[in-house]
């Protein structure tokens, strides 16, 4: 075996090409391709395939770069090796607006999504008990058969359960299908879970513009960026969109360097890349945003007017904001009054200056505060819609299909969260749930343990599931569906942010399907079909290409980035571009106008889960470098990538100032154990000079029980000792309102990248 | 032989046949106790060459070795080893060439010493290659393809210097061993006297014979001692051409060279005692050689320190960030322990020992001889690996822990250098019976100091056991 | 006149985001050693973002620079190999012949960049991980150096195109897979001997140092020092 493999290698290296043979089979017999191949790639020859990038919500475009290869696939219930296109490497879509060529660290790990080993390849129905993750093979016939007869009598008009759909947010047609979908079960409902959900922003800016939307930054052309906690080069919003305009404000213009200024308690991958660092007190971000606004006006730097309607939800914003003196603000937010004057000052005065919030603190209980407070900063500042400033990417939501007219009934559940759901689940009102539908999302893995989502899922008589991965969500299931990897699937999305024209991102299928897969959009329009009634009526396409192709033909006439004389040369144009971006006005969705609120919104004191004499720390977990909100944690690029700071690898740690630990007793390295009234986690303790006293921060992202062999059993999850406190406005979850305690359990373990001191030393690299 | 010498032995045929006796004792017979020692050694080689196959079936990562600590315990053993074999050759070709008698029971067992070691240091480098069985690829020779290994790199200087150093110390070891491989020709039955009729070379002690041997040992000394300086001057070069802090040092070469001899002597001590002891051979080695040797492990001991301190506070006089990260990693941080039981074990505790006369005891020099032995060793590792722990960029320095691999075969070469030496000793009168009987083939003036009256200033004198005492 | 490849890393744009470090085990079929192996400092990674803290609570500063091979003109990695196997090619490039190396491993301590990688083990990959190896990229068996090639292979691929249609080569046609991901634009590569590519100009920015420019290497990479 031995002398084998290294036989083996040798001819790899003497033949790179016919590697993939060469590795994978030993046996002569095997290495016959017994198939007819499925691609017309000339070997050795690169192709470079348009397609949409699904590691997070910004809707990067790809260029997925295809060689000719064998694979071991099955077909037709047999297996064995057939040439198809294997995706080698993928890189940015140049010609996309969002992403320009460019793809982050995540994004470019995603082509072990589609290798990825513990992807499931057929469907499975569970045979062991809920949980146990015990599943037999079955055939596709029988899967699509169990769920009709499932489903089939929730679409009937008596039905007395309903239909519940748990997906994250979706954009685009994958929503548009969903939603028509449920559209004939009466009383359905469309869950969307994600934790990290921007839900305070979207209706901060509802309420200051009118845009129920992430914005859009022209880093650019600012002088002065000014973030309250938004990793926004990281993992917010849209990081390679914002990282390019970043890139450009600090060295893509003569004569002018952007200065950028971090607010947050812990030092982000993007505080790391910060002038100043400015450690204000969690919670108290909203209030040192008025405080600079306070100084504006106070100084006649900016009326009070200018701020126009975003600053009529601030109390005292017309007076100038009396409460907020510098010397009351510092007192708060321990920031120094001399501080907060300077930045005013700068941002006044190196105009075009913007102020970006995301991330934490938002995630308080005065979280919409927070960002109204920053958005009337923005908007006095004069930065809202204009070069340098913020802005929103039009959103072009109104293409395909409309939604069928909703009963009563239906239209008030069609939305929900995972609280009601479980809420629904466990007093059967108004309906029970009949059957639940899992696409992607796995709020088991995220939500707070004292949501209780596991027990209140396992309650549902039949739950299917159409992930990838077997994770502690879709182990649930009692029959998985595979979907297709996003490279081999029609993909389609609608960025919400990133980009300063109206962008659909859409592509056709990169590779051959690896697996005995199904996209789950076909999956569904199948189903559709077979359901009969007001479904089939909803969604009458035979594929999901013939949707996509219905919705985006009329965009022809728009004034865009494809000009075709016929709509069959439009859509071809489309797919070989990766998508459609305007070139001018276009009609956009109708902008949400402000309801439901005409009083200001009061500041309240950030409320914290857990007495401060016995937790006394806030608790901060953090969107991981590698693993977003943990969905990438099965990704052995990510796992082995360090993170930046602490240079940590497969595995999460507890983040510790030096003087908080040196309190504590503990060292580098040293297993701690954090306590919350809600739960206790162990993990080791990295000390790092970039974080507040009395902060401990968490990546988030590990601690999966059920998520592959890369995954599972690694770290421990933050989430699992998280309150339930939430943001009143909005319901949001406020994920930073944890306190908890903290001490040593003994010598643990830390997988480090570098193991050098913090400092590279005096010496090396100074000017 | 000349005729004087000839008559000399006539003149006293039973102390001749003594030494003889004496000499050829354990060549001949073997005790148990032996054959269990040799099975005991034999097991730790053995685990040794377990390990290495281990190795070279798994790959290097079996070892403790790591990025940036690519350098461990192998090379450590390696410089170690090829500084004990600066014992043999060395010494006794400085003693040869100066003429001093009280060498003679000490220098075959010195020159053993050095092909042993070298042998076993020469091994290192192959054993921590990643891929061992490529070694040949260092080895200069015409291939059809017309690829010759780089000899701009230092390895190959060090390939070349101890091929020559080994191929030299054997001629030096084997050509004075002829005439009493013919000694135990004509004593032998058996095997061994077929074995030792090819060994002996047709050797018949005709005069002519005599001159051919003397005048190749005096040329083999004259040629030797540069190249065993070079050797490890060339050693000490595999670190000091790269630009590694504190291996990056003009000092290295002499700083080698001595610290060789010394950890070769304070090897040969201990072989010495051990010979002794075993091989009841305490009226040939007699205190006054170990007197004699620890005079001269003193002076190294002292040289020892003048290099290190040489080298030491040049460094941190000098204030180069990366060096004086090494020199405190090894002074005060975490090789502190490391770095001052060597300074203990190479001076502070040999040093009175060696310089008190009533100390300068067989135990007395042996003791010190294991301080210097392990100090040495340390001293090797605290010159490969603290450098490397802590190269330039402070992100990328590193810890080593070396693995069981490596101590398992590091321990079978410390096995292997007694079992090498027993076998020798087992077919090779360990003491030169044709040195110790006449002297050198002493020179027709130099015989004068075979007659009676000059005999009692002969430092030698006495040395010799007393015939028909 | 040959061409030099050289870079230039602004580290004013640089945000440590890491997308390098993917791209390259990407495109180079690097493995991953997995997390026992990790801890024990032999994952591999040919080009790293080093990070430094400075200051102390709460003037704390952080700084960082992307380091792979320096790809030094004078490259102490060169002449210590006994066989060969790293050699200094016709375009200035430190390269390694995976097939001569014997695992001395003396020039990954003669590199003061500590930018070159060993194979402990032999490279794995779980099936059907393999799929996604580069053809164009050798992968390196146990006992053998791999370090940064600036994706050699990338290079040759332009050079192919640009004859095949009888152009010179343009400057930016060639990145390496860290220098095309970049997402803040921090990295440049190109020419050094073509005074006119963006790599020379940037590189003869006053910004501009050589990392550990006093081991006298002369690195063909740039560093732009951040302006604050």
């Amino acid at each position: 075996m031995r002398r084998r493999t290294f036989l083996m290698f040798s001819a790899a290296t003497a033949a790179g090409a016919m590697w993939d043979v060469a590795v994978e089979h030993g046996a002569p017999g095997k290495e016959l391709v017994r198939f007819i191949p499925e691609t017309k790639l000339i070997p050795g020859v690169t192709v470079w395939r348009p397609s949409v990038c699904a590691q997070c919500a910004a809707g990067c475009g790809l260029s997925v770069r295809v060689v000719e290869g064998d694979a071991e696939v099955v077909r037709k219930g047999q297996s064995g090796l057939i040439k198809v296109g294997l995706a080698k490497k993928l890189e940015g879509n140049p010609g996309h607006p969002v992403n320009r060529g460019k793809l982050c660290a995540r994004g470019q790990a995603g082509l072990q999504v589609t290798y990825n080993p513990d992807r499931l390849s057929h469907p499975l129905r569970r045979t062991g008990p809920r949980g146990s993750g015990q599943y037999a093979e079955v055939g596709w016939e029988e899967a699509l058969g169990e769920l009709h007869a499932r489903l089939g009598p929730l679409a009937s008009p008596s039905a007395t359960s309903s239909l519940a759909f748990l997906t994250p947010p979706l954009r685009g047609q994958r929503r548009a299908l969903i939603e028509n979908f449920l559209s004939g079960f009466d009383g359905s409902a469309l869950v969307s879970f994600e934790f990290f959900d921007d839900r305070v922003l979207r209706e901060a800016n509802r309420l200051s513009f009118g845009r129920a939307q992430l914005p859009t930054f022209d880093l650019a052309q600012s002088n002065v960026v000014l973030s309250f906690g938004a990793d926004f080069l990281g993992t917010w919003n849209s990081p390679v969109a914002q990282s390019l305009s970043y890139g450009t404000m600090r060295q893509g213009r003569s004569g002018v360097r952007g200065k950028f200024v971090q607010v947050e308690p812990r030092i982000s991958q993007t505080g790391a890349s910060s002038d100043e660092w400015i450690p204000a007190r969690p919670g108290t971000e909203g209030e040192l945003a008025l405080g600079i606004a306070h100084v504006l006006m106070s100084e006649h730097l900016r009326p009070a007017a200018a701020a126009g309607s975003a600053g009529r939800w601030i109390a005292g914003w017309s007076d100038g904001l009396p409460e907020y003196r510098p010397e009351a603000v510092a007192w708060k937010t321990s920031v120094a009054p001399e501080t907060i004057r300077g930045l005013a000052r700068q941002l006044a005065t190196h105009s075009p200056a913007v102020a970006i919030v995301g991330g934490a603190p938002l995630a308080q209980t005065n979280g919409l505060f927070t960002a109204l407070a920053v958005n009337a900063l923005n908007a006095l500042l004069g930065s809202v819609g204009k070069p340098g400033g913020l802005q929103f990417t039009p959103q072009l939501g109104s293409i395909g299909p409309a939604a069928p007219a909703k009963s009563k009934s239906n239209a008030a559940n069609l939305s929900g969260n995972i609280q009601t759901l479980a809420q629904q689940i466990r007093t059967g009102k108004p309906k029970p749930v009949g059957a639940l539908l899992i696409y992607q999302a796995n709020p088991v893995f995220a939500a707070p343990p004292d949501w209780q989502v596991k027990e209140a899922l396992v309650k549902v008589p039949f739950i299917a599931s159409f992930g990838s991965f077997t994770d502690e969500t879709s182990s649930l299931a009692d029959l998985i569906l595979p979907d297709h990897s996003y490279l081999e699937s029609w993909v389609d999305d609608l960025p919400e942010s990133g980009a300063a024209e109206a962008v659909l991102s859409l592509a056709p299928p990169a590779l051959e399907p690896l697996h005995h897969t199904r996209a789950t959009p076909d999956v569904l329009l199948d189903l559709a079909h077979r359901l009969g009634g007001p479904v089939a009526k909803a969604l009458p396409w035979k594929t999901y290409e013939a949707m996509l192709q219905d919705a985006y033909t009329p965009l022809r006439h728009l004034p865009g980035s494809v000009s075709a004389a016929s709509d069959d040369e439009f859509w071809s144009k489309v797919k070989d571009q990766g998508g459609w971006w305007s070139a001018g006005p276009v009609p956009e969705t109708k902008p949400t106008a402000a309801r439901g609120r005409s009083q200001p919104v009061k500041n309240q004191e950030p409320e914290f889960d857990g007495p401060a004499q016995d937790f006394p720390f806030h608790f901060l977990p953090f969107p991981s470098q590698q693993f977003g909100d943990g969905r990438h944690a099965n990704l052995p690029w990510l796992q082995e990538m360090p993170d930046l700071l602490s240079t940590a690898m497969w595995g999460s740690w507890v983040e510790i100032h030096p003087g908080t630990a040196q309190r504590l007793g503990i060292a580098e390295g040293d297993l701690v154990e954090v306590s919350s009234p809600h739960g206790v986690l162990r993990a080791p303790a990295v000390l790092s000079p970039g974080i507040a006293p009395d902060v401990v921060a968490m990546p988030v992202g590990q601690g999966h029980e059920r998520y592959g062999r890369y995954a599972s059993g690694r770290g421990a999850n933050p989430m699992a000792i998280l309150g339930t406190k939430t943001e009143p406005e909005t319901g949001a979850l406020a994920w930073a309102a944890t306190r908890v305690s903290v001490r040593r359990i003994g010598k643990g373990e830390l997988c480090l990248f570098s193991v050098g001191p913090l400092e590279w030393g005096a010496k090396q690299l100074k000017r | 032989m000349t005729t004087r010498e000839r008559q000399r032995l006539e003149a006293a045929p039973q102390d001749r046949d003594r030494l003889t006796r004496d000499l050829l004792r354990p060549v001949l017979h073997t005790s148990p106790r032996i054959y269990l020692t040799m099975m005991a050694l034999g097991a730790f080689v053995l685990a040794g060459l377990v390990a290495f196959v281990y190795q070279a079936y798994w790959g290097m990562g079996v070892s403790g070795l790591n990025r940036p600590v690519f350098w461990g315990f192998y090379i450590t053993n390696f410089v170690f080893w090829i500084g004990i074999s600066h014992a043999g050759t060395l010494i006794s070709a400085i003693l040869r060439l100066a003429n001093a008698r009280w060498r003679r029971p000490v220098t075959r067992c010195a020159e053993a010493i050095t092909v042993f070691a070298l042998v076993i240091g020469a091994s290192f480098p192959i054993i921590h290659l990643g891929r061992p069985w490529l070694f040949f690829w260092l080895i200069p020779y015409p291939s059809e393809r017309g690829i010759w290994p780089n000899f701009r790199s230092p390895l190959l200087w060090d390939f070349c210097a101890i091929t020559t150093y080994l191929t030299g110390s054997l001629a030096f070891l084997l050509l004075p061993i002829i005439p009493d491989w013919a000694t135990l020709r004509d004593r032998a039955i058996g095997w061994r006297k077929k074995l030792y009729r090819v060994l002996a070379l047709g050797w018949r002690g005709t005069p002519r014979e005599w001159h051919r041997l003397e005048m190749a040992m005096r040329i083999m000394a004259v040629v030797i001692i540069p190249v065993a300086v070079s050797v490890h001057t060339i050693v000490s070069w595999d670190f000091a051409m790269v630009p590694v802090p504190m291996w990056h040092s003009t000092v290295f070469g002499p700083y080698f060279v001595a610290g060789a001899i010394f950890s070769g002597i304070a090897a040969l001590i201990i072989a010495m005692a051990l010979l002794r002891k075993i091989l009841h051979l305490e009226e040939y080695l007699k205190p006054i050689h170990f007197d004699h040797l620890g005079k001269l492990l003193l002076v190294m001991s002292l040289l020892w320190v003048y290099f290190i301190v040489a080298e030491r506070l040049t460094v941190w006089y000098g204030n180069a960030t990366p060096e004086v990260a090494v020199l405190l990693a090894t002074q005060r941080g975490k090789f502190l322990p490391l770095f001052w039981t060597m300074v203990c074990c190479n001076f502070l505790i040999p040093f009175p020992i060696l310089a008190i006369k009533r100390l300068r005891t067989i135990t007395g020099t042996v003791i010190a001889s294991s301080t210097i032995v392990v100090g040495m060793w340390l001293e090797r590792f605290l010159i490969v690996v603290p450098s490397l722990e802590f190269k330039y960029l402070p992100f990328s320095w590193g810890n080593y822990r070396p693995s069981w691999v490596e101590i398992t075969i590091t321990l079978a070469t410390f096995a292997a250098m007694p079992l090498l030496y027993l076998l020798f000793v087992k077919f090779v009168p360990i003491i030169s019976m044709w040195e110790l009987k006449g002297g050198e083939h002493p020179e027709p003036a130099a015989a004068a100091e075979l007659a009676p009256g000059h005999e009692a200033s002969d430092p030698w004198e006495g040395t010799l056991p007393s015939a028909g005492s | 006149m040959s061409r030099r490849w050289g870079m230039v890393i602004d580290l004013d744009r640089c945000t440590g985001c890491e997308a390098c470090v993917v791209a390259c085990s990407a495109e180079n079929n690097i493995a991953t050693a997995g997390e026992s192996q990790a801890a024990k400092g032999r994952a591999i990674h040919w080009i790293r973002v080093e990070r430094s803290w400075e200051g102390e609570f709460p003037n704390v500063r952080v700084r960082f620079r992307p380091v792979p091979c320096q790809q030094c003109d004078a490259a102490p990695c060169e002449p210590v190999c006994p066989t060969y196997a790293s050699y200094h090619n016709a375009e200035g490039l430190n390269a390694q012949v995976y097939n001569r190396c014997i695992g001395t491993r003396y020039c990954a301590n003669a590199c003061p960049y500590t930018g070159r990688f060993f194979n402990w083990f032999q490279p794995s990959w779980d099936k059907p991980l393999q799929l996604q190896l580069n053809p164009d990229v050798s992968i390196r068996e146990a006992g053998v150096m791999e370090k940064c090639t600036f994706c050699y292979q990338r290079a040759l691929v332009a050079e192919s195109q640009a004859e095949a249609e009888k152009r010179p080569l343009r400057d930016g046609e060639v990145s390496p897979a860290c220098v095309q991901s970049c997402p803040s634009g921090a990295m440049v590569f190109g020419d050094l001997n073509d005074p006119a590519s963006a790599v020379s100009r940037l590189a003869g920015l006053d910004r501009g140092v050589k990392l550990l420019e006093e081991v006298g290497t002369f690195p063909k990479i740039t560093y732009l020092a951040r302006e604050s």
